[in-house]
C-alpha cells in the first residue's frame, strides 16, 4: 500500500481547541485572556466592593432619605452622565444610577478594539494571508474569531452577573435593597449586548474601512451615544440624535432598579446580530485587505516633519492631537454651551447650592466655569489621558515596528532620539488643548458668561497630558516602549477609579492623595492648586529625562 | 590598509538564548566582507551589537578604531545600514522617507540618490505602505547607500528583490567597493557572497567556524554524485579520483561527494557502461551541516 494519500489522524488534543493553539476559536480564547481576567475583576470588585461600601455608608432608614433627597436635587443638567433617577433609596437603585452606565462603556472599547483587530488587524499584519490559506472558508475563519471574542465577553458578563446577584442577596440591609436574579440578568444581559453592539459595528465595517478607521467609528458612535443620551433629558433639541443608537434605545431599561424595557433590549442583539452578519459576510465576500480609505485631506509637507526627529515626532502625533482636540473641544463646546441652562436651574436649586457652598466654599459654581468644572472636568482628564496614551503609542511605533533600527543607524543619538519625541509628544498636547480650550470658549461665549476662566482652566487637561507624557517615556525608556502606552492607559483607569471609587470604597487617605487628578483644584472656577502643576511638570520633564536616560542603556528592541 | 572593524571575542547572549559568542573578526578597508551562515546563526545579532543597537555581554567591537560602544553617533556618521527586517513610516511616500533620511543625515548626494533611484527601480511618488516587499527593500537599500558611507551594514540585503535588481545591487556594491568604501554584508545565498565579497565569515550557532577568502568557498561547494551503471563497477577505480570522497556502492549504483572540478569523475566513469548520472549541488543548509560537524544522521534525514 502506498503511503500517498494517508491522512495521519488528528492529534490535537480536545482541550487545545477550546483553549490554546489548536482551532482558530481556541487562539482567539488564549488571547482574550488578559482582557478577560481584568474585565471580571474589575465589574466583581466593583459590584461586590461598592455594594458593600453603599449599604455600610447608608445603613439607616433615614440616610436613604438624605441620599434621594441629595440626588433629586442635583438639577437634570448636572445628572447628564450618571443613569436614571430610579429607586435610588435602594441598593440596586443607587448601584445603577451613579456607576451602572460607565461599565458597558469600559466593555464597549474592549469589544471595539477587538472586534475591530481580530479580523482587520490580522489582515493588516498580514497572518490572515496564512490563517485564510489552512483550508477554512473565510465565513468559519470570521465566525471562529467572532465566537471566541463572545464567549469571553460572555464570561466576563457572567462574573458581572453573578457579583450582582452575590451582592443584591448578601448585603441587603434595609427594605428594597435586595437584587432579584431577573435584574442582575437583565442588567448583565444589557451591560454584555451594548459592548457586542459597539463592537458588531466595528467587525461591520472592518472589512470595508480597515482596522483603524473602523475602530474610530465604533468608538466614535459609542462615546458620543453615551454623551448625547446623557444629557438629552436637560437638552431636548440632542434627543434626535441620541436615540439613534444603542443608548437611546435602552434609555428605559434600569434593570437594577427593577425597571425593564426588554424591547429595547431585544432591538439592540436584533441589531447586533444584523452587523455582526454583516461583517461576516463582508470578510467573506471581499478581497481580503482590500479597503477604502476615508477621504481626508493630505497633510502639507510642511507639516510632515522631514527636517529632523522633533518634526516627524511632532508629525506622527499630529492628526491625533487635531482629532483628540476637535472631540473634547466639541465636548467642551456642548458642554459650554448648555451651561445658561445649568445656570437657570440652578438658580430655582436652591438647596442644591448650598450644599455645593457645603463642599466647596467660597466657590461661585452658578457660572458657566461652575458648571464646567462639575460636569466637564472628570471626563474630560480621562480623555487627555487617553489622547497622552495614544501620542505614547505613537512614539514608541518608531521602536515597535522596527524603523528605529533605521533612524538610530543615522548619526542621531539616543538622547536626542527620546527627547526630541517628548517634545514633539508636548507639542501635540499644546494642539489638542488649544483646541479644546478654543471649543470650551466658544461654547461658554455663547451664554454670556465669562470666557477666560474656563478657557485658562482646561489648560489643566494639558497639565495632566504632560505628566502621562513623561510617564510614558520614562516606561518606554526604562524597560520597553512596548510598554509605554498600556503603563499611560493603567496609570488613567487607575487613577479614574480611585478618585471615583476611593471615597466609598474607604481607601485610606494617603491612597486617595495619589491620585494626581485631586490635586488640580478647581481650575474652571480660577482655583488652582499648584502641587498638582508642580507634580504634573516633574513628571513630564523628568519623565523624559529618566526616559532619555534608560533609553541610552538598553538594547533595542526588535 | 586600515582596520575599519575589529571585534574582539565579541559575545551577546539574550539570557537562555544564544547571541554570538567569542567572535574576533578583523575587516580591513576597502574589502567586502561576507557573512555567512544559517537562519538564526547569530548574523543579525553581530550586526546590531556592531551599531550599538544592542550591547555585548563581554568582548569589545571597534569601527574606525572607536568602540562601538563609547561613540555610536560617531561612527553612524559614516555608515549606512539595512536592517534584515524593517519597515517605515506607512503614511509617508518613498521620496519623503528618502528626504526624511538625508535630512537625518545631511551631506547627502542628491544625484546620486536619484541615480539609485532609477538604478533600482522604484517609484519615489507612492505611500511606503503601498510598496511590495522588494521596494521596501529597495528604499531601504538606497537609505543605505544614498550618502556614499564609508562603510555598509547590510544584512540579507538581496531579500525580495527580483533577479534583475539583484544584478544592479550587485553592481551597486562592485562600484562602492572600487571607490575604496567597505562592505559588510550578510547573507545566508553562497552564490551572493561569492559574487560581492573579497572574504567570509561562516557563522554557526553563534561561533565563528571558518574566516577565509572566497576561493576558500569553493571547497566547500561540492556535488552530490550518482552514478548508475548496467553492471558491476569496483569502488576503488573513482575513490582515488582528484574531489571524490565519501563512496558508497549499492548494487551496481555509486554514491559519492566531489568537490572542485567534475572533469576526471566524468571521464573515470566514460569506461563503464553508464546507465544514468544524477548530480546534485546541496543547499548552504546541507554544506553547512556536513563540513560543520551536525550528525550525518541529521544531514541524510533532511
Amino acid at each position: 500500500m502506498s503511503a500517498v494519500g494517508h491522512a495521519s489522524p488528528s492529534t490535537t488534543p480536545a482541550w487545545t481547541r477550546i483553549y490554546g493553539l489548536g482551532s482558530i476559536f481556541a487562539k482567539t480564547v488564549r488571547d482574550s485572556r488578559r482582557a478577560t481576567i481584568v474585565s471580571a475583576a474589575l465589574l466583581a470588585l466593583v459590584f461586590l466592593g461598592v455594594s458593600r461600601a453603599i449599604v455600610t455608608e447608608f445603613d439607616t432608614p433615614e440616610s436613604r432619605v438624605e441620599l434621594e433627597n441629595i440626588v433629586n436635587a442635583v438639577p437634570p443638567i448636572l445628572q447628564g452622565l450618571a443613569g436614571k433617577i430610579v429607586n435610588v433609596g435602594t441598593l440596586g437603585g443607587y448601584l445603577q444610577y451613579k456607576y451602572g452606565v460607565f461599565f458597558p462603556l469600559v466593555l464597549s472599547l474592549w469589544s471595539i478594539l477587538a472586534l475591530s483587530g481580530t479580523l482587520a488587524g490580522e489582515t493588516q499584519r498580514g497572518s490572515l494571508e496564512f490563517v485564510a490559506a489552512t483550508g477554512r472558508s473565510r465565513r468559519r475563519v470570521a465566525l471562529e474569531k467572532l465566537s471566541g471574542h463572545v464567549l469571553m465577553l460572555g464570561l466576563a458578563v457572567l462574573v458581572a452577573f453573578v457579583s450582582i446577584a452575590i451582592a443584591g442577596r448578601s448585603y441587603a440591609v434595609l427594605p428594597g435593597d435586595e437584587i432579584s436574579v431577573l435584574s442582575a440578568f437583565a442588567y448583565s444581559v444589557w451591560l454584555g449586548l451594548l459592548a457586542l453592539a459597539a463592537g458588531s459595528l466595528a467587525f461591520a465595517l472592518g472589512p470595508f474601512v480597515g482596522r483603524g478607521a473602523s475602530a474610530g467609528i465604533a468608538g466614535f458612535v459609542t462615546f458620543a451615544g453615551f454623551i448625547l443620551n446623557g444629557y438629552q433629558a436637560p437638552v431636548p433639541d440632542l434627543a434626535p440624535f441620541a436615540n439613534l443608537t444603542w443608548w437611546g434605545w435602552t434609555s428605559n431599561h434600569v434593570a437594577l432598579a427593577g425597571q425593564y424595557d426588554w424591547p429595547s433590549v431585544t432591538l439592540v442583539a436584533v441589531v447586533t446580530v444584523v452587523l455582526l452578519a454583516v461583517g461576516i459576510e463582508a470578510f467573506a465576500r471581499r478581497d481580503i485587505g482590500v479597503t477604502t480609505a476615508i477621504p481626508a485631506p493630505s497633510m502639507p509637507r510642511l507639516l510632515l516633519g522631514l527636517d529632523g526627529p522633533i518634526g516627524r515626532s511632532i508629525s506622527t502625533s499630529f492628526g491625533s492631537a487635531i482629532a483628540w482636540g476637535l472631540g473634547i473641544g466639541f465636548f467642551g463646546l456642548a458642554l459650554g454651551g448648555s451651561a445658561s441652562g445649568f445656570m437657570d436651574q440652578l438658580a430655582n436649586s436652591p438647596q442644591f447650592i448650598e450644599l455645593l457652598e457645603s463642599v466647596f466654599p467660597g466657590i461661585d459654581y452658578a457660572s458657566a466655569g461652575g458648571f464646567l468644572q462639575l460636569l466637564f472636568v472628570e471626563f474630560g482628564v480621562i480623555l487627555a489621558g487617553l489622547a497622552a496614551a495614544t501620542f505614547v503609542a505613537g512614539w514608541a511605533s518608531d521602536e515597535t515596528s522596527g524603523r528605529l533600527e533605521m533612524v538610530l543607524a543615522a548619526p542621531l543619538s539616543r538622547r536626542r532620539w527620546a527627547v526630541a519625541g517628548g517634545t514633539g509628544m508636548l507639542v501635540n498636547v499644546g494642539v489638542f488643548v488649544a483646541l479644546t480650550a478654543t471649543g470650551i470658549g466658544l461654547g461658554v461665549a455663547t451664554t454670556g458668561s465669562d470666557v477666560g476662566t474656563p478657557v485658562l482652566g482646561s489648560l489643566v487637561l494639558g497639565a495632566y497630558a504632560a505628566a502621562l507624557i513623561g510617564v510614558g517615556l520614562a516606561v518606554g525608556g526604562l524597560i520597553g516602549t512596548r510598554f509605554a502606552a498600556p503603563v499611560v492607559v493603567v496609570f488613567v483607569t487607575v487613577t479614574w477609579f480611585v478618585q471615583l471609587l476611593g471615597p466609598l470604597l474607604g481607601l485610606p487617605e494617603p491612597v486617595r492623595q495619589l491620585a494626581l487628578t485631586s490635586h488640580y483644584g478647581q481650575t474652571m472656577v480660577g482655583v488652582w492648586d499648584a502641587a498638582g502643576i508642580v507634580a504634573s511638570a516633574v513628571l513630564a520633564i523628568g519623565g523624559i529625562a529618566v526616559g532619555a536616560w534608560g533609553f541610552t542603556r538598553r538594547d533595542l528592541l526588535r | 590598509m586600515n582596520t575599519v572593524i575589529q571585534t574582539e571575542k565579541l559575545t551577546k547572549s539574550y539570557g537562555s538564548h544564544r547571541g554570538i559568542i567569542e567572535v574576533d573578526l578583523e575587516i580591513r578597508e576597502g574589502e567586502a566582507f561576507g557573512f555567512l551562515g544559517p537562519n538564526g546563526a547569530g548574523k543579525t545579532t553581530m550586526i546590531r551589537t556592531l551599531l550599538d543597537h544592542i550591547r555585548p555581554t563581554s568582548g569589545r567591537a571597534t569601527i574606525f578604531g572607536i568602540d562601538t560602544t563609547v561613540d555610536p553617533v560617531a561612527i553612524h556618521r559614516r555608515l549606512g545600514y539595512l536592517p534584515g527586517e524593517f519597515t517605515l513610516y506607512d503614511k509617508l511616500t518613498g521620496g519623503q522617507t528618502l528626504d526624511y533620511f538625508a535630512n537625518l543625515r545631511g551631506g547627502v548626494d542628491r544625484q546620486y540618490q536619484a541615480d539609485l533611484v532609477t538604478r533600482l527601480d522604484v517609484d519615489p511618488s507612492r505611500k511606503f505602505r503601498e510598496y511590495s516587499k522588494g521596494n521596501k527593500q529597495k528604499i531601504g537599500l538606497i537609505v543605505a547607500l544614498h550618502h556614499r558611507p564609508d562603510l555598509l551594514l547590510l544584512d540579507e540585503p538581496t531579500s525580495g528583490l527580483d533577479p534583475l535588481v539583484q544584478q544592479e545591487f550587485y553592481s551597486v556594491i562592485r562600484e562602492a567597493k572600487a571607490e575604496g568604501r567597505t562592505v559588510f554584508l550578510s547573507s545566508h545565498i553562497l552564490s551572493e557572497v561569492e559574487r560581492t565579497c573579497d572574504r567570509v565569515a561562516i557563522i554557526r550557532d553563534g561561533r565563528l567556524a571558518r574566516v577565509d577568502r572566497v576561493e576558500g568557498l569553493r571547497d566547500l561547494a561540492h556535488h552530490q554524485v550518482e552514478l548508475v551503471f548496467s553492471g558491476p563497477v569496483p569502488a576503488s577505480a573513482f575513490e582515488a579520483l582528484p574531489g571524490v570522497s565519501e563512496v558508497v556502492t549499492q548494487d551496481h549504483t555509486l554514491r559519492m561527494r566531489v568537490s572542485g572540478s567534475i572533469a576526471p569523475l566524468v571521464q573515470a566513469a566514460a569506461r563503464y557502461d553508464l546507465a544514468d548520472f544524477i548530480s546534485r549541488e546541496p543547499s548552504l543548509e546541507e554544506t553547512f551541516l556536513a563540513e560543520y560537524g551536525r550528525a550525518a544522521a541529521e544531514v541524510a534525514g533532511s
